[in-house]
């Protein structure tokens, strides 16, 4: 391996490393996040190619990767605003707007409400924006704009759905976040805790640290050896031979893993309040009739009276 | 070998800076997971390059990465599981709502 290749080798994948986690913390859009770790972790899977240890860098891309494509999936699917376009109008610091950038805020900040529209299409998207540069709907005419939404509606297909709504209470309620209590209008809608500048310095402290810390320190002593280019196998025999209790408890503790995932996350018989209040109306015992006796008839003729006994009988089952 | 450790121990700890920043700012569980995940893989690279500098021909430390692989897989899978749990219970995976325990 020359050593120019080295280099650059080193500086390309300690960058692609660097700067997918620093736009993984830093960006607006949860998706991007997902797609920037996965390219950190490509990164560091490269140094650790680089550092003759093929084995550890192919295993991290195998599961890092895989695992990220279910994390991305879930955030999808989970969070409020994984696309991260309501974010997108928001202060932010230079760092998070260059890592946001592209992203098409879909409200101007100043319109709480109309936040609500996340699931609608482009074509709905687009649509806002042009009622927003309409003069009938300002900031906070939120009647205008629904109104206007609602005469949309007929033609998109997506937002059948929300013709039966009357307004942005509608909407709430499909987002489903009514039920926690929360208001969208007054809802904090960023990504990152209000402690987020202090995060930020207490991390730049820490790397700066570690840095410092670890610049100003003698050099380590390194060996000049060679590890064996077919490491694998290596490690394979050490796995099996004196690591081989850590190997079984890994094994151990994943199968523990996997049991308690299922456990936690099976589908339990009262997925949500709603459907366990109704789960429990039905579950109720049915309240017994109350046996109300038939009025005897009082009857003057002997007809009547032969049928007197028969009708008491009737009484008593 | 023309890169010195020094130069993959300062990647290391620059991620591990960022994977601070991520667990202490962000306000999503997930985003937390993702936070944890870097400062794992900032271990990881720490210990890749000490074994490769100071001990090339003991592979025990490509080991231990294995290992920490291993456990942020599982960590992974169970912090996904409690979201999900939490999330079917509240709505919501911002850890802001799960404060319950402090009271």
């Amino acid at each position: 391996m020359s050593e120019a290749f080295e280099i650059v080798a080193f500086g390309i994948s300690a960058f692609i490393a660097i700067a997918g986690a620093l736009g993984m913390a830093t960006t607006m859009s949860m998706f991007r996040s997902g797609i920037f770790l996965m390219s950190s972790f490509i990164g560091v899977a490269g140094l650790f190619i680089l550092l003759t240890a093929d084995l550890i860098g192919l295993l991290q891309i195998m599961m890092y990767i895989g695992g990220f494509l279910v994390m991305i999936l879930f955030m999808v699917m989970v969070m409020h605003d994984p696309g991260g376009a309501m974010m997108a109008g928001m202060d932010m610091a230079f760092v998070e707007r260059w890592f946001s950038k592209g992203l098409v805020p879909r409200e101007p900040p100043h319109s709480g409400h109309s936040d609500m529209h996340a699931d609608h299409g482009q074509e709905q998207r687009a649509h806002d924006r042009q009622s927003h540069a309409m003069p009938q709907s300002n900031a906070g005419d939120h009647r205008g704009h629904s109104v206007h939404h609602d005469e949309h509606a007929d033609d998109d297909d997506q937002s059948m759905q929300d013709m039966d709504d009357s307004g942005h209470e509608g909407h709430a309620a499909h987002h489903g976040n009514d039920k926690s209590g929360m208001d969208m209008g007054g809802m904090d809608m960023s990504m990152v805790t209000p402690v987020r500048p202090a995060a930020a310095w207490l991390a730049g402290a820490i790397g700066v640290v570690l840095v410092s810390m670890l610049l100003l320190r003698p050099t380590w002593r390194v060996v000049n050896a060679m590890p064996d280019p077919d490491s694998a196998r290596r490690i394979g025999q050490l796995l099996m031979e004196k690591y081989m209790i850590a190997f079984e408890g890994a094994g151990f503790l994943i199968l523990i893993g996997i049991f308690g995932a299922v456990l936690l996350a099976r589908p339990t018989i009262y997925p949500d309040d709603a459907s366990r209040r109704a789960r429990v109306a039905v579950d109720k015992k049915p309240e017994p009739i109350a046996a109300e006796g038939l009025v005897p008839l009082a009857v003057p003729d002997k007809q009547a009276g032969q049928h007197e006994p028969h009708q008491s009988e009737e009484h008593g089952a | 070998m023309i890169v010195p450790l020094t130069a993959y121990l300062i990647v290391g700890a620059i991620l591990f800076a960022i994977g601070v920043y991520t667990v202490i700012a962000q306000r999503a569980a997930v985003m937390i997971l993702m936070g944890i995940e870097v400062l794992l893989n900032a271990i990881g690279l720490n210990i890749i390059a000490f074994w490769r500098f100071t001990a090339p021909t003991d592979y025990s430390a490509q080991i231990f990465a294995i290992l920490i692989i291993t456990i942020g897989a599982i960590e992974m899978a169970i912090g996904l599981a409690l979201v999900m749990l939490l999330y079917r219970q509240r709505q919501t995976v911002e850890v802001d709502a799960y404060a319950e325990l402090k009271r």
